[in-house]
């Protein structure tokens, strides 16, 4: 009797675990379609972690099992199934502006279109990168659910840039670009007859960008190798110059150094001078430039790989780096700066809703150092870049290139070579990018006051019945060579800071009670020096809108609009 | 001649109309405390002090009607939701019109009244340093039970217990939906006029 009760015993027990195993496991997964219209539930979707793997402009594409799909309809969130049982496989999404691009796409493996101009591709053997047709832009799915921006997209946005307030130290250190040091790069790589990844001329070409990185005395030089589409392998080149102040604060300039023609040569010959040697001499120029002053915040140069073959590279990277927890302020992606299709030729910066400040102060730096024309597109569905695998990771990365869509007849051509770039744009839209690297790295000033470090920002808010006051208590470490410190404020993250006190203020706290409960703050400090020299900024500190608050308002104004209150 | 004047006539000429059918009409003054339903006013002002001046005419048989006219408010501190050490001194007022069908019984020198009706209330929340504040208004009905003791002459002893519930619609960063009614406990005097 005993011995059977125990063996009843260790059989439920093993039932249960079979069972637990069993639930824990996901089981098929389906590849479905999410609209984002007006009417989407923010807050609900929020709340199911269904596992998204790229965001679009116009909808969200997800992996989704039974219990996902149950809790979608349950909760009345709009989707479609575009595929079941996916299993695990490589999908890209591919740029499909034509019909006769989709129709090509069709042909060549199973392609649905998710929204005008974009479709979900992939094959059922072999590698999709290399089925894709020739000339298609082209991005892998992400490997891990993605970080998604469901805010709604800014409104009427900033007035234009004015050329104002330069840094005359950073207006210095652009000067120091030079046309001859891109032309010569751009000859290298493209020297190299082919880079596209996969090929041993790829890999000579990033061994190539390591010896020129090495021979600038950065702080740190390495390959950063990755394997991709199955059995291939390549190398992401980075380079780093260490912050003084925020080392652990990191803003990357980067770019894709492997090229691609049509399938026929690509293998031994794909020039790509505009795409992407062009952008990858712009960050040989900047970190050569930029080497030899001591920064705030560290930057990183990267030269990626396998771009091409549908952004590999800098989805290995972007991965590893939100799975370390690094902190990256921005991320700007050069990509074909160098063809004009016309003068004056003028830079495309594309971003999607979260990296809105970076284009914005991209427009400032190219109106204060690069001479050039910027034109700012947000626009979440443009994933044909390196810049993209940064969004899936959350965080804030630009996409500069000469236009969109594409003009040039040399792309992705045997033709693409040096003989067809405007020098003059290339050396504009490689110093505007340097500008806008340098006042997000901020280059240390000799004589000025140190920049100050520690600041924290925490809100105490006061409440009513009805009305509530949020205020501010800014706190920072002191600086030994400061008479002073102002406070800067701004509601959107890095960009258009105003000073708010009068007078500098002694000590290293600031109470700032002027504040409402409904919007985010944003704080910067600067230290004062006895002669009146201000310091660079300090890394921003800020505080979250209060949301029971904002929710609170809006009752308010419901009751106001229907009756019951002012 | 405007909507809310010929509201106002009508009422007048309503009132006059019911004096004329009373059999009784008394006039009470009270003043005492008031207990919020909501926890957030009875922490930022306690309990308040509430004043209060009423018309009751009783018709022939045991109903009546009764109209008047009501303020509360009182003084407080906005609270801080996140241990902050800064005094913000906040101000609350309302004041309320209510109409009240009352069912009396009498026994002999002891009146006692029941009643139910709507009450008009107009508020406003101010901070006193800083420029914020609120102001609505909401009707929303009233219960009441009222007892008048005769003494000499025409004045009585007047006490009465009144519950009001005001949801507002509104809310804050305390309460999600703030509810401005309570129990208010009176006492004062009444005076019997026929």
């Amino acid at each position: 009797m005993k011995n059977a009760k125990v063996f009843i015993s260790v059989l439920l027990t093993c039932g249960l675990l079979f069972l637990s195993s069993f639930s824990a496991s996901r089981g098929p997964l389906s590849l479905i379609r999410i609209p984002k219209g007006p009417d989407f539930p923010v807050r609900i979707f929020s709340r199911l972690q269904i596992d998204v793997r790229q965001e679009l402009g116009s909808c969200l594409l997800a992996l989704a099992d039974r219990e996902d799909i149950a809790l979608l309809r349950r909760n009345g969130v709009r989707f479609s199934i575009l595929a079941r049982n996916t299993a695990e496989r490589d999908m890209l999404v591919v740029r499909t502006d034509s019909p006769d691009a989709l129709a090509a796409l069709r042909s060549a493996g199973k392609a649905i279109a998710v929204e005008p101009g974009t479709a979900v591709f992939w094959t059922e053997t072999g590698s999709p990168s290399e089925a894709v047709p020739t000339g298609l832009p082209r991005k892998v799915l992400s490997s891990r659910t993605v970080r998604v921006d469901l805010r709604p997209a800014a409104g009427a946005g900033r007035p234009a840039p004015q050329a104002v307030a330069q840094n005359p130290l950073i207006d210095m250190i652009v000067d120091l670009v030079s046309p001859s040091n891109l032309s010569s790069d751009v000859q290298s790589l493209q020297d190299f007859q082919t880079r596209y990844a996969s090929t041993s001329n790829c890999e000579a070409s990033g061994q190539y960008i390591y010896n020129t990185f090495s021979g600038f005395g950065l702080d740190d030089v390495r390959f950063a190798p990755f394997t991709f589409s199955g059995s291939y392998s390549s190398r992401n080149v980075v380079a780093e110059k260490t912050g003084e102040t925020y080392p652990d604060d990191i803003v990357i300039i980067c770019a894709h150094y492997d090229s691609t023609s049509p399938s026929a040569s690509r293998q031994t010959l794909a020039p790509g001078a505009d795409d992407n040697a062009s952008g990858t001499a712009a960050v040989l120029e900047a970190a050569r430039i930029l080497a030899s002053y001591p920064l705030d915040f560290t930057v990183r140069f990267i030269a990626f790989s396998a771009e091409e073959w549908g952004l590999y590279g800098s989805r290995a990277y972007a991965t590893a780096a939100r799975q370390a927890g690094e902190s990256i302020a921005g991320v700007i992606n050069l990509d074909m700066i160098a063809f004009a299709d016309a003068m004056p030729e003028d830079l495309q910066v594309i971003v999607n809703s979260a990296s809105g400040w970076l284009a914005d102060r991209f427009l400032d730096a190219a109106a204060n150092y690069g001479v050039l024309g910027a034109t700012k597109t947000v626009d979440a569905s443009f994933v044909y870049s390196d810049h993209a695998p940064f969004w899936d990771s959350g965080y804030p990365a630009l996409l500069a290139i000469e236009d969109n869509p594409l003009n040039n007849p040399f792309y992705h051509q045997t033709t693409d070579t040096l003989a067809q770039i405007n020098l003059d744009f290339f050396t504009s839209a490689t110093r505007a990018s340097l500008g806008l690297l340098a006042e997000l790295a901020q280059p240390i000033k000799e004589g000025y006051p140190g920049t100050p470090v520690g600041l924290s920002a925490t809100s105490v808010v006061y409440s009513s019945l009805f009305s509530a006051l949020k205020a501010v208590r800014l706190t920072w470490s002191a600086q030994a060579d400061a008479a002073g410190y102002n406070v800067y404020r701004t509601n959107s993250s890095h960009i258009d800071y105003i000073k708010i006190n009068a007078v500098p203020v002694v000590g290293t706290t600031y109470s700032d009670d002027d504040v409402r409960t409904d919007l985010p703050y944003y704080y910067v400090v600067t230290a004062v020096g006895g002669t009146g020299l201000e310091s660079n900024r300090s890394r921003q500190a800020g505080v979250a809108p209060d949301l029971s608050q904002a929710t609170a308002a809006l009752r308010t104004l419901s009751s106001l609009l229907f009756g019951g209150g002012r | 001649m405007n909507a809310g004047r010929r509201i106002a006539a009508f009422l007048v000429l309503l009132g006059l109309a019911a004096a004329a059918r009373a059999q009784e009409l008394s006039l009470s003054l009270a003043v005492g405390t008031f207990s919020a339903s909501e926890k957030a006013y009875r922490e930022i002002y306690g309990s308040g002090l509430p004043f209060s001046v009423d018309v009751w005419l009783k018709f022939k048989g045991p109903f009546g009607l009764a109209a008047g006219y009501g303020w509360v408010g009182d003084t407080g501190l906005a609270v801080p939701m996140d241990g902050g050490d800064a005094e913000y001194p906040v101000k609350f007022l309302r004041t309320s019109i209510p109409v009240v069908v009352f069912y009396q019984l009498d026994l002999k020198a002891v009146d006692i009244r029941l009643g139910a009706g709507l009450c008009a209330h107009r508020y406003e929340e101010t901070w006193e340093t800083v420029d914020l504040g609120f102001k609505g208004n909401k009707v929303s009905p009233r219960f009441v039970a009222a007892v008048s003791v005769a003494l000499p002459g025409r004045l009585s002893l007047f006490g009465s217990a009144t519950y009001d519930t005001i949801p507002t619609g509104a809310g804050s960063s305390l309460v999600n939906e703030i509810n401005l009614g309570g129990l208010q406990l009176l006492g004062g005097v009444a005076f019997k006029i026929f």
